[in-house]
């Protein structure tokens, strides 16, 4: 587990919720990552950073990019030496937002109907496919989205919203039974 | 009883009981509530809306004008719902509106007698009262306004919060298909064939039927198009239960994003015009058949008054059911072999050329009269006759729904054989189609082909393949309807009513007419014709005529009035859907619970929550701050400020890209170094201020007040994207990433020498404006020294994460020292004492010369502003400029008070600037503030008064330098 | 009204800030021609029908867009990144 403190603080409690007479339709949780990050690429290294990017996530990090020169970082801690080796000044930046952002993951056979309650996103498999991820934002509340399966997507929020944003999640997702673990 | 129901066995369907005006009253599941309750001999369901007449159920669906009720649900009343629109269920409990004492006996029913009194533009013109006097305009109009609320008006809305909640949902599809009648149906189906993504919206309770590969969305009206075929509507998830599921919402909002749509939203019937046409127990022969539908038929006489074939086929279905059908009253001389085939099957008196004059019975219908009539001339002849009649069925033809095209559309095309307007073309950048009885396409096998046709045409056009280019069916003639929409003459003392919602005359609109409101869009205003919940759906068209009639044109001359959204009334709370509470989210600084656990008082600074001050028990709020302040000029004080805003500039050029938003130089600026800086905007003005910490030879920190972090970040976005996209800089937004605490007092640099590990702190490794990198709690943690509060003060930087670890051993460091933590009038306190400023002197007025801090404009390289910052009338000695005030009488002084130099109150003050920000200065100790004042530095040492008429305050002040505490800043540079 | 964001598609209104006129240069920083200054700061052409507009995609990649549109039906012809413009302009 992180030294994090987790922005959810008392608002985080395990449990099941809501309308459980069909099940649990989401599991909401938050995870951990060792590092979060953004790196951008400068016009004439985007193929290099992009290369860069991509050898780096294969393991189990998410990388995912959310504007034209620019790539989100979610993995473990050694992500971020992977991508920031031999990283030039003038080919690209590396960002630490470990902390700035919360990852909350909501997973589960209802997960794109809740999603689609907050945002204006097409989260149907055949327009947002699995290991893709994009920005968004509920009003205030800016996200980037990535798709881990068929049945979960990791929500990267601002951390100061995070705990306004959890209590919004919770309740979308009352209508059709979650769990918080 | 007018009528009765047919069978209850059917599908066996189960009992229901509800509740109507307090009375149980009993009907069969899946009823609307207003044929549950005209089974139950209810004929009466609504009084008007002016004239509290009695009125009975005129129309099917969201058409209907009258039955107006109010549901009621524990403490919370939701007025003005349709009864014919409400599916009944056990415990539904349901009000009459807008009557006293009771639905059958009203008293304000006596406006009536008064009638004249309240025709169209009366309000305005009676009440809006003489032109001078102490009663003038709107004054009057405001204490008629009460009275007349009182008398007019619909339900009442309780002050109970609404117990339910409510939901958006966003969906996106290919084609949305509008209307699950035959044509709707046929046209999904067509479309998900061809292997489409389709949604079926449609308003009413589910059928059996389902289609595959489409998503039906049943109980959901679609009332708005927006722009890029952007649909609104709503599901009625739970209005039908009596119960609701955990998180189940009573109502959802859909945001359909279609690339094409499908409209098949039916056709509506509309009235004929005539004396007396308010009576309950006329209504459209159209109701009458969504009635029978529900196994509910009239058991009295029932008379057809139409224009139009249609009704003809109503009148044999009715017959068919046992029904007594004794006239059909045609305005036409001649009708077709079919109709008279009808007629006679329906075992009724047909009487052709002749039209209905005139009603009898108040709370129903008795009986009705009718004269021969003259169709080309439009005029009644002969004598009246009169019959028994309990029901009376008018069609007057029928009008596609175009709602929904004319809000997304251009012109309606008006058809003569129908006497109705056909749905427009899209307006541009909108893709729709229209098929069935919305396009004029009438009858099941019509509507069900065109529902084919269509979709082919929309899925050739989103595919991409040729467009086969099939003509639309004709309009079926049973359909055309005579040129009649109304029936002047008649009974002389009874009203003819066009909307009767709004108690809209004939008369009223002649009126209208006649004082110069002759547009369409101009009658409507004055009369409100067509403004209320039904939207005109029975009024518009005869309006139209008449409004035609009185100036010579036809109705297609006169034109229709345009749709906009919403189409159907539609609740707040599903506008505010999953936004609930305050609607807005809030921001937490790491610290957040520790402040309130430590007795902060929350203060919402946007939508960050920042502590106001740590009152203890019994301190008043300028106690606390003052006691706050204090210890810090005193010892140490410790404030969050991680809600500044904070920004990760990157890049080779990020020292060249800085020079050009600054207006002083950051590319000469050391590594572990902080600079102040000032940014402005194009025009010269001040944008923004902060301190920017130089990490590295390519990264930069930039920090922002709290308020414009926001709007900083954007301009920075801007300056690189569209003025210099070839720097090579990059922005991130870092605010979140970094929990700042703020050290301020003498004692601040002892605290970090207890706690802070793997750096020195002494001046020689943190000088003023110098950044070390160490740990506290084991914990990395930036420090850089700079102080807004005058005193020797550190900003404590670390990992967001790490933030309240990182306070709690600070807090536990400062112990010994008696470390006080501080909110944001301490901290308002201490920059006012020093004359440093915030948004509320960078108030986007000011320039850098206003606020003294010219001394940062720098002549070495250009910045934005800077060529338009020296301009004459930014320049002008006469500007407003930042000073210090002082209370010389001992008195506070407001935040927002004029300067002025009257010594007493006057009206008007000729105001000399305004106070900023006020506070009480235990450094002085005596109230100040900061002011923008004209000429403010030729100011210094004079008096004048700050006055704030609002509260009375009137207060002596002295002028000063802003600077008011230690202008030489000797203490933070100890 | 739906803007097509080169990099992120199709979005809503909502994730966008309008940020106005696209089609004014700004001088030369440094540059002491107050005319050109005044009409850069303060001319806004406000046409009605096709006009090219900034506008940020501010929940979405942040990248400033040119958007040329229709301001009376709000149809939209076309859209580029704004740090492209200039070197589209000139093709």
């Amino acid at each position: 587990m992180s030294d994090r403190a987790s922005p959810l603080g008392p608002d985080f409690k395990p449990g099941q919720y809501g309308n459980l007479a069909d099940g649990i339709g989401v599991h909401l949780s938050e995870t951990a990552f060792g590092f979060l990050g953004e790196i951008a690429a400068f016009p004439d290294a985007l193929d290099k950073i992009e290369k860069r990017v991509s050898s780096a996530s294969k393991s189990e990090a998410a990388a995912f990019k959310i504007a034209a020169n620019r790539w989100f970082l979610a993995g473990p801690a050694t992500l971020a030496d992977a991508v920031r080796a031999k990283l030039k000044p003038a080919d690209g930046s590396l960002v630490d937002l470990t902390h700035g952002r919360t990852a909350l993951r909501i997973s589960g056979p209802k997960a794109e109907w809740v999603l689609s309650k907050l945002y204006a996103i097409d989260f149907s498999p055949a327009t947002f496919a699995t290991g893709t991820g994009l920005s968004t934002a509920h009003h205030s509340i800016f996200t980037q989205i990535y798709r881990r399966d068929a049945q979960t997507f990791d929500l990267f929020v601002f951390r100061s919203f995070a705990r306004s944003f959890w209590h919004t999640l919770q309740r979308a997702a009352e209508e059709t039974g979650y769990e918080v673990v | 009883m007018s009528f009765r129901r047919i069978s209850t066995s059917g599908k066996g369907k189960r009992p229901v009981s509800f509740t109507f005006d307090g009375k149980r009253v009993a009907g069969y599941e899946g009823d609307t509530l207003a044929a549950a309750l005209l089974a139950n001999g209810h004929m009466v369901l609504g009084r008007s809306f002016k004239y509290h007449r009695p009125r009975g159920l005129f129309a099917p669906g969201n058409a209907e004008p009258n039955a107006l009720v109010t549901l009621i649900r524990g403490p919370f009343r939701e007025p003005n719902i349709r009864a014919t629109e409400v599916e009944i269920f056990d415990g539904l409990v349901a009000e009459s509106q807008n009557r006293f004492p009771s639905l059958r006996y009203d008293i304000s029913s006596l406006n009536g007698l008064a009638g004249k009194l309240f025709s169209a533009g009366f309000y305005y013109k009676t009440f809006m009262g003489p032109g001078i006097g102490p009663l003038r305009s709107t004054k009057f109009w405001m204490l008629c306004e009460k009275i007349i609320r009182r008398a007019a008006g619909l339900g009442r809305a309780g002050l109970a919060p609404d117990p339910d909640r409510y939901d958006r949902v966003n969906a996106f599809c290919d084609v949305l298909v509008i209307g699950a009648g035959e044509a709707g149906r046929e046209a999904a189906e067509t479309a998900a064939k061809a292997g489409l993504r389709v949604i079926l919206a449609d308003a009413n309770p589910p059928s059996d039927l389902s289609i595959e590969g489409v998503q039906t969305l049943s109980r959901t009206f679609v009332w708005g198009v927006y722009d890029g075929n952007t649909y609104a509507a709503t599901e009625r998830v739970a209005d039908h239960k009596s119960s609701r599921t955990p998180g189940e919402p009573r109502q959802r909002h859909w945001v359909i994003r279609a690339k094409t749509a499908i409209h098949a939203t039916g056709a509506t019937e509309r009235p004929i015009v005539f004396p007396g046409n308010d009576a309950p127990g006329v209504m459209l022969a159209s109701l009458l058949s969504d009635l029978a539908a529900r196994s509910i038929a009239p058991s009295g006489p029932v008379c057809l008054f139409t224009n139009n074939d249609s009704a003809y086929q109503t009148a044999a279905d009715l017959a068919g059911l046992g029904a007594k059908i004794t006239a059909i009253i045609d305005v036409r001389a001649e009708v077709s072999a079919p109709a008279k085939a009808l007629a006679k099957v329906a075992g009724a008196e047909l009487i052709t050329g002749a039209a209905v004059s005139g009603t009898e019975g108040t709370n129903a219908l008795t009986s009705i009269s009718f004269q021969p009539f003259d169709a080309n001339a439009n005029a009644l002849t002969g004598e009246p006759r009169k019959i028994e009649c309990a029901i009376l069925g008018i069609s007057g033809g029928w009008s596609p729904a175009i709602q929904l095209a004319s809000q997304a559309g251009g012109k309606p095309v008006w058809s003569e054989p129908l006497q109705a307007f056909l749905p427009p073309d899209p307006a541009p950048g909108q893709d729709f189609h229209v098929c069935g009885s919305a396009a004029g396409v009438f009858g099941q096998e019509d509507a069900k082909a065109d529902g084919a046709r269509v979709a082919d045409i929309a899925v050739a056009k989103l595919v991409g393949i040729p467009i086969k280019t099939a003509p639309a069916p004709a309009s079926d003639p049973v359909y055309f309807a005579a040129p009649v929409h109304e029936i002047r003459g008649g009974s002389k003392s009874q009203k003819a009513f066009v909307d009767f919602q709004h108690d809209v005359t004939a008369d009223d609109i002649r009126l209208a007419n006649r004082e110069g409101f002759s547009a369409p869009e101009h009658m409507k205003r004055y009369t409100t014709l067509g403004m209320a919940s039904e939207q005109g759906r029975n009024s518009a068209i005869p309006a139209l005529a008449i409004l035609g009639g009185e100036q010579g044109k036809s109705i297609a001359q006169t034109g229709t009035t345009r749709f906009r959204p919403p189409a159907s009334p539609v609740a707040f709370g599903v506008l505010a859907a999953e936004r609930y509470g305050d609607l807005q989210p809030d921001r937490r600084t790491p610290m957040h619970d520790w402040h309130l656990a430590s007795g902060a008082t929350p203060y919402a600074a946007g939508l960050w929550h920042r502590p106001m001050i740590y009152g203890r028990p019994g301190e008043t709020i300028e106690q606390a701050y003052v006691r706050e302040a204090r210890a810090v000029r005193m010892g140490v004080g410790i404030v969050d400020v991680s809600t500044l805003g904070k920004i990760d500039i990157q890049g080779p050029d990020a020292g060249k890209f800085l020079d050009r938003v600054y207006t002083n130089m950051f590319s000469n600026l050391a590594v572990g170094k902080a600079r102040y800086g000032l940014m402005l905007r194009e025009d010269g003005l001040v944008m923004d201020d902060g301190t920017t910490w130089r990490l590295g030879d390519n990264q930069f920190l930039m920090t922002t007040t709290t308020a414009n972090a926001g709007k900083v970040m954007q301009h920075l976005d801007y300056c690189l994207d569209c003025l210099w996209p070839d720097l090579k800089v990059h922005l991130t937004s870092v605010t979140d990433q970094w929990a700042g605490a703020a050290l301020s007092g003498p004692f601040a640099r002892k605290v970090l020498e207890t706690c802070v590990e793997g750096t020195k702190v002494d001046t020689d490794a943190l000088p003023f404006m110098g950044i070390v990198h160490g740990t506290i709690a084991g914990l990395p943690v930036m420090i850089c020294r700079l102080s807004f509060s005058g005193e020797l003060a550190y900003e404590v930087y670390s990992g967001a994460g790490h933030g309240q670890a990182v306070w709690d051993a600070l807090m536990q460091a400062g112990k010994p020292f008696n470390i006080t933590p501080y909110g944001l009038e301490a901290l308002g306190t201490l920059r006012i004492e020093k004359g440093h400023v915030t948004g509320a002197e960078i108030d986007g007025r000011t320039t850098a010369h206003d606020l003294h801090l010219e001394w940062m404009l720098s002549r070495k390289k250009p910045f934005i502003g800077q060529s338009m910052m020296n301009r004459p009338g930014l320049t002008d000695e006469n500007r407003l400029s930042l000073v210090g005030i002082l209370s010389s009488s001992g008195k506070p002084i407001s935040g927002g008070s004029r300067i002025v130099e009257e010594d007493e109150l006057t009206e008007p003050a000729s105001s000399l600037g305004h106070v900023t920000a006020a506070c009480y200065s235990p450094a002085l100790e005596k109230y100040i503030a900061l002011a923008l004042v004209k000429n403010g530095k030729s100011r210094i040492g004079t008096t004048a008064f700050a006055t704030a008429p609002l509260t009375g305050q009137h207060v002596p002040v002295e002028i000063v330098d802003c600077h008011m505490f230690d202008p030489e800043g000797r203490r933070m540079h100890v | 009204m739906r803007i097509s964001c080169p990099h992120c598609g199709t979005r809503d209104l909502a994730e966008f800030y309008y940020w106005g006129d696209a089609t004014r240069t700004m001088p030369e920083l440094g540059s002491t021609d107050e005319a050109a200054w005044l009409s850069h700061v303060y001319d806004r052409p406000n046409p009605r029908g096709r006009h090219k507009e900034h506008w940020q995609h501010l929940g979405g990649c942040r990248a400033f867009l040119v958007v040329e549109r229709d301001t009376a039906t709000h149809e939209i012809f076309s859209v580029i990144f704004a740090r492209h413009a200039k070197t589209e302009a000139s093709k």
